[in-house]
């Protein structure tokens, strides 16, 4: 076919583009990967240790010791303490009350008072059962070690610690390790192959909408359907191109897992592709612009990738966010990749997502080339 | 002995919104001649052009292009014609025979067939040497002259060339012309819109749109004599313009 050559001459005249192609999936896997992250992993303590006893020392020593906490500072009073966290140079604020020794052993029920920055509330959360941990720790060596005997009030207790008796131990089933990186890995695939796919065809069509040299085209008898094949196929390659690409990194940078089917993957990548390119055609025949295009679909993707479920899950968005959902590709891939890499999912188990996005997919196209005119 | 009519308008009108862009429009084109489409910036040349080529749909009227209804079937026109925009349209990041190739391969030719006329055409215009040159790296005239070549290129019965020479030098528009006389040889008819008053000297016959209409029609020496001129120049001046011609 002579209009699919003619794509293809474009892309690889257009050196930039083509460089692109390559670029962009390592830099987005090297970078993101690894940067997009919810795992709090240095917080900042400014301990206030009114005690300053051997055991007040010990439990400071163990906090700094863990690779959760830095020990920022210790400022000598409480005031002190809240500008530092006003100020940002503080994430959390330990106050060791000055009893804090003797109640350790057994005289009184002294009260570890913890102060969070807790305007990202996910790290706080987070900071605070990980101090929580390791207070607990602290606390059973207190009892093993026999500052008091077992049975007696010994130890401290926080506002919310709980003591030791039953204990629960968790199994993390799919991602054992709670890697982070084995969740967002999926999911940034996926906004991998949107943007390009998006990104890339639109643009295309309404590069030449501006150039005049879809005129010449629209004059001749080439059918509808030969015109918007030639402006996918290529892009429906290089998306997939693109995608093995990035899941090569993923597997050689990260060691990510993948416990499913790559037949599986692929064909649902194909499937969501389409929806994609269909929608890219679509915005593109509304848009006389190249920039017309990028604002629209720019502002299309993210509330796509946002809603998505990348970052937080969907289940707790609101009724009518999850419900949009239905009509959102970007949604439907993100559980898929993440069912089929993550849980080894077969087809059986996300058999009725394939089923809507290849729906989505076939209205996508559609809507785009009833909206094609050869005409204009 | 009757002429063939390849065009046949009869009362076109193309409204945009409370715009009338052609108001009623009549004329037909035989097989063969070289018809001038003479008009000021916006009378309304471009508008009748793209219903012609099937780009876009008349309001009312009757379009019959190559024996086809403009307004049932104009990708059936499509078939038949051939285009040269106003607007440069050859792939520029493509080469002068990838170009050729693509537009050759859209009308369906075959590859061995479309090759040996490709190399014919590139001999014929003294090309051959710019073959695997990009379009980009190609001076305007240059452009221009292959851009014709290419909307005849697949043999159409009509072709239409909209302001083809605009921005040329005068030798390339000279030979440009001689190209357009050698196409109308072949018994392809061309349709021409231009700025240029000189070059409606060179068509067989001339009309000139003032206002999305129609106000003169036939060939340049009749109409000269009809309007005392000595030029189409000073014939179009006076009819588009008439208040301040009546001196």
């Amino acid at each position: 076919m002579f209009l699919l050559r003619k794509e293809f001459r474009h892309i690889r005249r257009n050196t930039f583009i083509a460089r692109a192609i390559i670029a962009v999936p390592i830099i987005q896997m090297l970078v993101l990967v690894p940067a997009v992250t919810f795992e709090v992993k240095r917080i900042d303590l400014a301990v206030i240790d009114s005690d300053h006893s051997r055991a007040s020392r010990e439990l400071v020593a163990k906090l700094s010791g863990s690779s959760f906490f830095a020990v920022a500072a210790t400022p000598q009073s409480v005031r002190e303490a809240e500008s530092m966290l006003f100020a940002g140079n503080a994430d959390m604020v330990l106050v060791i009350p000055s009893d804090f020794s003797e109640g350790l052993a057994g005289l009184t029920r002294p009260r570890l008072q913890v102060l969070v920055d807790a305007v990202n509330s996910t790290s706080a959360q987070l900071a605070w059962t990980y101090l929580n941990s390791v207070v607990r720790d602290f606390n059973r060596d207190v009892l093993l070690s026999g500052g008091s005997p077992p049975g007696q009030a010994g130890g401290m207790i926080m506002s919310s610690g709980s003591m030791p008796g039953l204990s629960v131990l968790p199994h993390y089933w799919y991602n054992p390790t709670l890697n982070y990186k084995y969740f967002m890995l999926p999911g940034i695939l996926v906004i991998l192959i949107t943007a390009i796919g998006l990104l890339m065809s639109g643009l295309n069509l309404v590069r030449e909408k501006e150039s005049g040299t879809i005129e010449q085209i629209n004059v001749t008898p080439v059918m509808k359907w030969e015109l918007i094949a030639s402006k996918i196929i290529p892009f429906f390659i290089i998306g997939l191109f693109d995608l093995a690409l990035g899941l090569s990194i993923g597997w050689l940078a990260f060691h990510i897992p993948f416990e499913g089917s790559l037949l599986l993957f692929f064909a649902c990548a194909m499937i969501f592709l389409v929806a994609v390119l269909g929608m890219a055609l679509f915005l593109s025949t509304m848009a006389s612009t190249q920039q017309q295009f990028l604002f629209v679909s720019y502002f299309v993707m993210m509330i796509f990738i946002l809603m998505s479920g990348i970052f937080t899950p969907v289940e707790s968005m609101p009724v009518w966010a999850q419900q949009f959902n239905w009509v959102n590709p970007v949604a439907y891939l993100m559980r898929i990749n993440r069912m089929i890499m993550l849980k080894g999912s077969g087809f059986h188990d996300i058999a009725m997502d394939v089923g809507l996005l290849s729906l989505l997919a076939t209205s996508l196209l559609t809507l785009a080339i009833r909206a094609y005119r050869k005409r204009a | 002995m009757e002429r063939e009519k390849v065009i046949e308008v009869r009362d076109l009108v193309k409204k945009f919104g409370a715009f009338t862009a052609n108001d009623h429009l009549s004329f037909d084109v035989y097989r063969g001649e070289i018809f001038g489409f003479l008009g000021a910036n916006g009378a309304g040349k471009t508008t009748a052009i793209r219903i012609l080529c099937g780009l876009s749909r008349p309001t009312s009227g009757r379009v019959m292009v190559a024996g086809i209804d403009a307004s049932r079937r104009p990708e059936e026109i499509k078939k038949r014609i051939g285009y040269m925009s106003q607007r440069f349209s050859l792939y520029e990041d493509l080469t002068v025979r990838e170009n050729i190739e693509l537009y050759g391969g859209i009308y369906g030719m075959r590859m061995k067939e479309l090759i040996h006329r490709r190399e014919a055409m590139l001999q014929r215009l003294s090309f051959t040497s710019y073959g695997d040159t990009l379009i980009r790296s190609l001076p305007l005239g240059l452009r221009q002259k292959l851009s014709f070549a290419t909307a005849v290129f697949h043999d159409p019965e009509i072709v239409f060339l909209d302001e083809p020479t605009s921005g040329v030098d005068p030798v390339t528009r000279r030979q440009f012309w001689e190209m357009i006389y050698e196409t109308a040889s072949q018994g392809i008819t061309v349709f021409v819109t231009t700025h240029y008053m000189d070059e409606a000297e060179y068509c067989d016959r001339i009309t000139i749109m003032n206002e999305g209409k129609i106000v003169a029609l036939d060939t340049p020496s009749v109409l000269r004599q009809q309007y005392g001129t000595a030029t189409v120049e000073e014939l179009f001046v006076k009819i588009t313009r008439p208040q301040r011609t009546m001196v």
